[in-house]
């Protein structure tokens, strides 16, 4: 019987307070970075990466090792690591709740992925309301670098690597790599798609690797235990080591759950986060936060594996699952995710600039019994185009809208039909106060 | 004016890094803490600082959300809208803040010590409904929360997180 | 050159073109915005999308950011790619104010079209509109963001093309706002390119505000005159007065884009003073009385005091026609040769640089920004020349090394080296830089002439310079280079540095095969004015006045009591002189003092100009107008006269050729024609390079007049360095052009005069401290012309020992003798 909870990434977990170094070390912390420095190539690092099925925990869910094997060898010097701790997309708390449950754990990730592809330095890109979180890793990076683990000669080898935090001023386009890269140089962070690759010409124009450091958080084990050790955490064939799958919404213990990837979403509602709020019914769930699409009671039991969900047509994205009930109107939770997107749009390109805005006027429209039949063909059709706008921001943004038009068409009606919403009050809206 | 050690440790930090941009967001941060908010002379002065003009901090600083290029109180109150904390919302976490700080959305208390603003998801959705107050979370929120968050605040009277 | 199918029709191009220039090509023109072939591709705006059905690429995607590659099958009118640009325009137009009716952009904006293009029509967005507050930009570029459609371009343009730094994108999201950190003037003298590139009416022309619709004026093509850069510009004129100027695409001159000096200094042929009638001793006559009067008294002084007491004395900013037409002027009246230079030492500059331009090394503004080291001596190009500014910093943008021989605090959008050596010391500081970039194996390689000149004028003149290190630097630099170009300026350096700089070209380009030679020469017409002058030295025009040999001065768009040097003598002259004769077209001091007066056309009202630009182009203008005053000048605000007349109002001015042939003829007895034909035929037998032009005469685009290899030998006109005359106890003064407030014609524009900064006397730290001067104090200069006073800026960048202060037309910079004069620094006294 496969234990419901796999102690990986929260192996050293302490109640209500970081794991310290020693705690890290005492449980076979940076022994990882010492084999991997004094035993391994680079190459070979990359090698078990590759082999471990290790796929992007950020949302976009790319292969880890291919995106490391894609800075060639004769690149230029220095090369950078970004650790991305923007954790911006709404529903989604785990980043903060890994580098506040073991911070080192992070760090070695950092190192490894640094050692694997030659690079000089580093940074945490970090959100501002993590600013406890940044602290909290200035701390300890000044513990790992009194302790050897950074700087010049790391463990008296020819591997030097530093790690700073940068703190960002806050915004959602912060979380996309070639604006990251922007953001850090100190220019407006807007992203930057069909120029020259990220794995040659990224920071300051030389060879950059970006990862969200929940990926980085299973380098060291996967270097320790072996990619196939790690690839069989999965529950499922395709999926590869566990995932840190938040759940937050209308069920009884929101959290952050290390589970084995693949657990099926009805098991992880249930199992770990105690099932639904007494006297809700589950109506839908956004498997991987607001860039995401509703999945209705039909895929109750879906495993949740990237895979799985692509062949299903929807999207892992960062595992981070939001939960509604059948007491909450959906038309009105799109709205709020709308106005998210259009709050946070970076204002590059036409679709999510001005598209995305004229969406959330349609259900705000809708919402608020003004809606009209007409608007349904014309959400459908501006959701679809979001596919041709600038980078993955805007289709992200159209994603729950596709799914309230898929999944939940009737609900629309209803609001049509009966101008006004059939759910009634839901707070005062102030999206005109600031807008 | 920026008082001497202030720019002396500006100036500091931004000759250590590789290139000066790389430290505009700190120098932001830095600056705003030292005029209460990110004033027309604080972007002047963060421009000297950076080797930029003041064009091109505006830029910049008026791009971020937590970079306030308008007057805020000691405790900027900023209320997360995020979808989780938005289901959680039927006593509008919002309304009751500024019903009791007897502000709108924006404005900042008499005695300058509050403002209330929105935010996009602040990553708390375990404990929605949320806010975040200077760095710090309040979470779980109900009307007595919040009044209890206001008192301590209101006592503390100190910046919650050391440095930004 | 891969092939490609654009809607059914195959295209060969050109590797890395784009698919949206390949169709253009075509003739289809995709809808874009933010795309424009001089900012490239962004890919914001979305307005492009095609649809890629075969070949490499499949599905919809941005024509502007994907290269035509072989076998591409691209359709422009599937249904996709037209309903997804609908919505595109669609969403732009969501938050645009209904200001058509009212905006200027209205008739030429590119929203209008492309939203008839995009098949928008009605509006279905319901929400409220965004609004901005707008900022006062200057007195150039009107701001009015509600319009933005938020294109990107103006901060590409204003940031990345031209590299100014006070104009950008502030805010996010749909509320993006493009403006400054606030109201204020433009810094950028490039600013109004803002407002040929805003494809909607955000950035309009300020000057010519609501002056009319397009469809309303008369446009043509025409020429900027003010510099020697030749940019191409389209001038628009309503009721006989210039409205407006914009930049004309020339690929190979300006480009896209032109200067603020060119876009707004053209007010001077509306000027309320300008000449429009003929005068006899400041009253207005007929045409025929000035005529016959004229003639009368040239003939008399002739048959008098001999052919050699009639001076004619034209100018660099006249057109080729006018220049030719003095020219036959004194020939057939068996006058001396004309004059075309205030300066008898700038003349001779000149005309030592345009000898050095040949096939070999003749380059144009285009090939500067291909250039990979850029080396200019004596030229301020931002004062002096601005889109050579532009151009320079293109090569930059593509990692060039440009380096800055001058004394003056020179300023450019980019970083570049600047060397700040005195005018004497600036051929010891080339000769250095040269030495340091040719190797023993280079010079091996080289013909007898090159060596024995690189022997005997380089390496003896090598230094020593408080320079020498960087000399040496650089000119290892140079010697990676691949295409390197020397840019050489006719003002501010001494008389052998065009000669020494086009020998040092045909040094490199024996080294590399490939070197370019630009010159900075001193008005639109320049070259012209050195080939058309006759080869010989003659005396300065003022000894021989002052000395009663010259008793007569016909001028032809030129200004000596004005514009010239040595004031005090100039005026005394005018005491002596029996007649003096001036054709223009500006309220000049000379038109002030003649006793005749002959109103001539400017640019915009004269048929057939031509004018050849500093690298030797050849360019034709067309006229805008027929000529005569505004309708507002002669109505005074209020409505037309309701008297039909026969003439135009203020419409006598004349072509200066035409009157000339007029004078000639009164005074010859015998009518001579103006045809063009003669015209060529006659520069022919003056100037080889015309003969080319005479055979196959036609008004096509820039033939370059230089000749494929220069007809002196190479290296032979390499002369003895000049000694730097200059005293220690005193300070070298250079009177030197800026962008506002000096050149000729924009000092009499009414926009240009609004951008003019005040003139400041500048010199350096160690300078000011030995003095005991400071930044800001009031300064008097005394010479034996006059005194000056003017308030002192104190810079790093200044050469040490130099002074340097505009020739701006609000101080009388005219007191001093020469352009470069040593003051006694007793003569430079702080005034309480």
């Amino acid at each position: 019987m496969i234990p419901v909870s796999v102690n990986v990434l929260f192996k050293n977990a302490q109640p209500g307070r970081p794991a310290t170094f020693d705690e890290y070390c005492r449980g076979g912390g940076y022994q990882a970075l010492s084999e991997a420095i004094h035993k391994l190539a680079p190459k070979e690092v990359i090698r078990k990466v590759k082999d471990s099925g290790l796929r992007g925990r950020g949302g976009a869910g790319f292969p880890a090792g291919l995106k490391w094997a894609g800075i060639p060898e004769k690149a230029r010097f220095p090369r950078y690591v970004i650790a991305n701790t923007d954790e911006m997309e709404p529903g989604t708390f785990k980043d903060r709740v890994l580098v506040n449950t073991d911070p080192h754990m992070v760090i070695e990730g950092t190192l490894l992925a640094a050692y694997a592809v030659s690079a000089q330095k580093g940074v945490f890109f970090i959100r501002p309301s993590y600013e406890t979180d940044a602290e909290l890793l200035e701390r300890e990076l000044q513990v790992a670098r009194a302790a050897g683990y950074l700087g010049k000669n790391i463990l008296r080898s020819d591997f030097s690597f530093d790690l700073v935090v940068h703190r960002s001023g806050g915004r959602y386009i912060c979380g996309e790599a070639t604006a990251q890269v922007n953001a850090i140089m100190g220019n407006r962070p807007h992203p930057i798609k069909g120029g020259p690759h990220m794995a040659e010409q990224g920071l300051w124009n030389r060879p950059t690797l970006v990862n969200n450091v929940e990926t980085l958080a299973c380098v060291p084990h996967i270097l320790h235990h072996g990619p196939e050790w790690f690839k069989a955490l999965a529950k499922t064939g395709t999926g590869a080591g566990t995932k840190l799958y938040g759940v937050s919404g209308k069920v009884h213990q929101p959290g952050c759950y290390e589970l084995p990837m693949g657990t099926r979403l009805g098991e992880i509602i249930e199992e770990a986060a105690g099932g639904m709020v007494r006297g809700s019914e589950f109506k839908a769930a956004l498997p991987g936060g607001a860039s995401t699409a509703f999945m209705p009671k039909q895929y109750y039991d879906i495993e949740m594996d990237f895979e799985a969900l692509k062949k299903a047509g929807h999207r892992l994205g960062t595992g981070s699952i939001v939960v509604f009930d059948r007491q909450t109107c959906l038309v009105a939770a799109t709205l709020n995710m709308m106005e998210f997107f259009v709050r946070e749009s970076c204002g590059l390109c036409t679709p999510c600039r001005e598209g995305l805005p004229f969406i959330r006027d349609l259900l705000w429209r809708v919402e608020h019994g003004e809606g009209e039949e007409g608007f349904i063909p014309m959400l459908r059709e501006m959701s679809a185009h979001m596919r041709h706008a600038y980078c993955a921001f805007a289709p992200g943004a159209a994603e729950p809208v596709e799914g309230l038009l898929l999944y939940f068409e009737d609900e629309l009606r209803e609001h049509i039909s009966q101008r006004k919403c059939p759910f009634g009050e839901h707070g005062t809206d102030h999206a005109e106060a600031h807008h | 004016m920026i008082p001497e050690e202030l720019r002396k440790e500006l100036e500091a930090r931004i000759k250590e890094a590789d290139h000066p941009r790389e430290c505009a967001v700190d120098a932001m941060y830095a600056l705003q803490k030292h005029y209460g908010y990110l004033s027309d002379e604080a972007v002047q002065e963060a421009a000297g600082l950076l080797g930029m003009t003041s064009l091109e901090v505006d830029e910049l600083a008026t791009f971020y959300d937590f970079i306030y290029r308008e007057p805020v109180g000691k405790y900027v109150i900023h209320a997360c809208d995020g979808v989780v904390c938005w289901m959680f919302g039927e006593k509008s976490v919002l309304h009751y803040l500024c019903k009791k700080l007897k502000v709108v959305v924006g404005e900042t208390t008499p005695d300058g010590l509050f403002t209330v603003l929105p935010t996009v998801c602040i990553g708390y959705c375990d404990h929605a409904p949320a806010v975040l107050v200077n760095g710090q979370f309040y979470g779980s929120l109900n009307p007595e929360r919040i009044d209890a968050m206001i008192e301590d605040l209101k006592r503390a009277q100190s910046p919650l997180v050391a440095d930004r | 050159m891969p092939k490609l199918i654009i809607d059914s029709r195959e295209i060969e191009v050109p590797a890395g073109t784009k698919v949206i220039d390949a169709a253009e090509r075509l003739g289809i023109m995709i809808p874009r915005f933010c795309y424009h072939p001089a900012l490239g591709s962004l890919g914001a705006c979305r307005m492009c999308a095609v649809k890629f059905e075969e070949g490499p690429l499949k599905g919809l995607d941005m024509s502007c950011m994907v290269e035509a590659k072989e076998g591409m099958v691209v359709s422009t009118t599937d249904q996709e790619a037209v309903d997804f640009r609908k919505y595109v325009i669609e969403w732009l137009m969501l938050n645009h104010p209904h200001d058509c009716p009212v905006c200027d952009e209205g008739g030429h904006c590119l929203l209008q079209d492309e939203t008839v293009s995009g098949d928008h029509g009605i509006r279905r967005y319901r929400g409220k509109k965004r609004t901005y507050e707008d900022q006062d930009l200057g007195p150039f570029v009107q701001h009015e963001m509600n319009r933005c459609i938020h294109c990107w371009r103006c901060r590409r343009l204003y940031q990345d093309f031209s590299g100014y730094r006070d104009l950008g994108a502030m805010q996010i999201s749909n509320r993006t706002f493009f403006g400054r950190f606030s109201s204020g003037a433009l810094e950028s003298p490039f600013s109004g390119n803002l407002i040929d590139v805003c494809p909607t009416g955000v950035f309009t022309d300020k000057p010519a505000r609501y002056k009319g619709r397009r469809w309303d004026f008369e446009r043509a093509p025409s020429l900027c005159l003010h510099c020697s850069l030749g940019c191409n510009i389209t001038g628009s004129a309503r009721y006989r007065e210039v409205v407006r100027v914009e930049a004309r695409l020339h690929p190979d001159v300006n480009g896209y884009f032109i200067c603020d000096r060119g876009r707004f200094g053209f007010a001077y042929a509306n000027h309320p003073e300008r000449p429009r009638r003929a005068r006899i001793k400041g009253k207005e006559v007929s045409w025929e009385e000035a005529i016959r009067h004229t003639a009368g008294k040239l003939r008399e002084i002739r048959d008098r005091a001999g052919k050699s007491a009639i001076a004619c004395l034209g100018s660099c900013r006249s057109s080729l026609e006018t220049q030719v037409w003095l020219a036959r002027f004194c020939e057939i009246l068996a006058l001396s040769d004309p004059r075309f230079f205030l300066d008898e030492d700038m003349e001779h500059r000149v005309k030592k640089a345009v000898a050095k331009l040949d096939g070999r090394v003749a380059i144009s503004m285009r090939e500067i920004e291909d250039s990979d080291f850029i080396l200019s001596m004596g030229v301020d190009p931002v004062h002096e020349a601005p889109m050579l500014a532009l151009a320079m910093r293109q090569a930059f943008r593509k990692g060039a090394t440009i380096s800055i021989l001058d004394p003056r605090p020179v300023s450019l959008p980019f970083e570049f080296d600047h060397v700040p050596v005195p005018v004497a010391e600036m051929d010891l500081c080339l000769n250095a830089i040269m030495k340091a970039s040719l190797s023993a194996v280079m010079l091996e390689d080289m013909s007898q002439e090159a060596r024995y000149f690189y022997r005997e004028m380089v390496e003896r003149n090598a230094g020593p310079t408080p320079f020498q290190e960087r000399a040496t630097t650089l000119g290892q630099k140079l010697r990676e280079s691949q295409r390197p170009v020397i840019v050489c300026g006719t003002d501010m350096v001494d008389l052998n540095m065009p000669s020494l700089a086009g020998n040092h070209a045909l040094l490199l380009w024996s080294a590399k095969k490939k070197a370019g030679l630009f010159y900075v020469l001193p008005g639109p017409n320049a070259f012209g004015a050195a080939l058309v002058s006759p080869n010989r030295e003659s005396e300065p025009i003022l000894d021989m006045i002052e000395k009663g040999e010259i008793r007569a001065l016909v001028v032809v768009e030129a200004d000596p009591f004005g514009m010239a040097m040595n004031r005090e003598r100039w005026t005394k002259a005018l005491e002596t002189l029996e007649l003096l004769v001036v054709l223009d077209y500006l309220p000049s001091r000379s038109i002030g003092e003649a006793h005749v007066v002959f109103p001539t056309r400017t640019v915009f009202e004269t048929s057939g100009s031509s004018y050849i630009n500093q690298e030797g182009r050849i360019q034709f203008s067309s006229p805008l107008h027929q000529g005569g005053s505004p309708v507002s000048q002669v109505s005074k605000g209020s409505h037309p006269p309701r008297n039909h007349l026969e003439q135009i109002p203020g419409g006598e001015s004349r072509g200066a050729a035409e009157i000339l042939a007029e004078l000639a003829s009164a005074i010859a007895g015998k009518e001579i024609k103006t045809e063009v034909e003669n015209l060529w035929a006659w520069l022919a037998t003056n100037a080889p390079a015309f003969e080319e032009l005479s055979e196959s005469f036609s008004r096509g685009e820039g033939l370059r007049l230089v000749p494929e290899k220069q007809p002196i030998k190479d290296f032979s006109d390499a002369l003895p360095r000049e000694k730097d005359r200059r005293g220690k106890e005193q300070m070298e003064l250079l009177l030197v052009e800026q962008t506002f407030g000096t050149e000729e014609l924009s000092i009499y524009s009414r926009f240009t005069r609004d951008a003019e900064k005040p003139p400041w006397l500048t010199m350096n730290t160690r300078d000011a401290d030995r003095l005991g001067l400071t930044h800001g104090d009031r300064v008097s200069l005394q010479v034996n012309g006059g005194t000056l006073e003017v308030r002192l800026q104190v810079v790093e960048t200044v050469a040490p020992g130099v002074m340097v202060l505009p020739r701006h037309h609000g101080i009388p910079w005219q007191v001093f003798e020469a352009p470069r004069v040593s003051v006694p620094i007793e003569r430079i006294k702080r005034l309480p």
